[in-house]
């Protein structure tokens, strides 16, 4: 079977730099930075919402506590100051020790994968936008210069939202009992329904509220 | 003679629904044809997606960069594109949120790495 996709890794005009932070490479040997994307990837939407939920709570007393338990100068912390400080220690411990557990986990799925989901998942992690590209797209719509940051959090953004719209469609290709590969009428009826979760942005139309 | 009105509007109808030889948006080349490929099939589909497929897929990203695009120069600092005002349109969507925070944590660590690697090196 013809393979429509190259290993899009070493590709000319492309530092090391940016693959790396992009493309997030790695098969199954799994490092520290691989559990944290995986984290992200996959299931772990409650986790996330409870994540930012904790990050919501930080209020400006909260905020001038933390800078003296930043300084770790415990002369200057008050009771409940010091309180946070063990708060925040125990929850960035159990945060290491969820990490651990769930990169140990993602090792022991990789490894149990056949050669075609080595093959899926291998591209998975490694397809990436150029860089290059976003760059000048990005550069051309605002007329000036924009910082790498930027064009890595676009991309990123951008990978994001492909596998929203990529598996809503397979959603769709199964409920219409197809099989793939994605036709069109399953990407527009994907685009449809995200359309309307609000997940696709369009600033073209104005909604009129009340008349 | 209403015949002959219709006909070039509804050309131009087909063009920009379907995809076609033009890809719907005029003859733009194809910037992301070979990584959207890729990406593809890493989420799930065929290992030879349809090319209409791809082609509307890249539409969709071009309009999604553009659209978040405008919105960021809309926001805080006029006329420029932050990160932070990137950060603050996607705050309401968990799964890019977390994805950002990640690439942009990942991106300073490996920056830090490096930065010591090269002092470590200079100086033996």
């Amino acid at each position: 079977m013809d393979i429509a996709c190259e290993s899009p890794t070493e590709k000319g005009g492309e530092t090391g730099e940016s693959d790396e932070t992009a493309a997030a490479p790695g098969g199954p040997g799994v490092t520290d930075t691989d559990g944290i994307t995986e984290e992200t990837d996959g299931d772990a939407d409650g986790e996330l919402k409870e994540a930012s939920a904790e990050e919501g709570e930080l209020k400006s007393q909260d905020i001038s506590d933390l800078t003296a338990v930043e300084r770790e100068d415990s002369s200057l912390l008050t009771p409940a100051a010091k309180k946070l400080k063990i708060d925040t220690k125990e929850k960035k411990e159990k945060k290491q020790k969820v990490d651990e557990d769930e990169i140990q986990k993602m090792q022991i799925l990789v490894s149990s994968f056949s050669e075609e989901q080595l093959n899926r998942y291998e591209m998975y992690r490694r397809s990436a936008f150029p860089k290059a590209a976003i760059k000048r797209l990005i550069q051309s719509i605002t007329g000036t210069s924009v910082s790498q940051n930027v064009v890595i959090a676009m991309s990123g953004i951008s990978k994001v939202f492909v596998g929203e719209v990529v598996e809503e469609a397979l959603d769709v290709c199964e409920k219409w009992g197809e099989m793939p590969p994605l036709q069109p009428k399953h990407m527009r009826e994907a685009v449809r329904r995200l359309k309307s979760k609000g997940q696709i942005p369009n600033s073209k139309h104005k909604k009129i509220i009340f008349f | 003679m209403a015949d002959e009105e219709e006909d070039p509007t509804f050309e131009e109808e087909n063009g920009e629904i379907g995809g076609g030889a033009e890809g719907g948006q005029g003859k733009r080349k194809r910037l992301l044809s070979k990584e959207l490929r890729c990406m593809m099939y890493g989420f799930g589909d065929d290992q030879n997606p349809y090319t209409e497929s791809v082609d509307i897929l890249e539409d969709l990203v071009i309009e999604f960069i553009t659209e978040m695009t405008h919105k960021a120069m809309s926001i805080g600092r006029q006329g420029r594109v932050q990160v932070e005002d990137i950060v603050f349109l996607i705050r309401k969507d968990p799964r890019k949120f977390a994805r950002v925070k990640d690439l942009l944590t990942m991106n300073e660590e490996l920056k830090r790495a490096r930065k010591a690697f090269d002092e470590a090196n200079y100086g033996s």
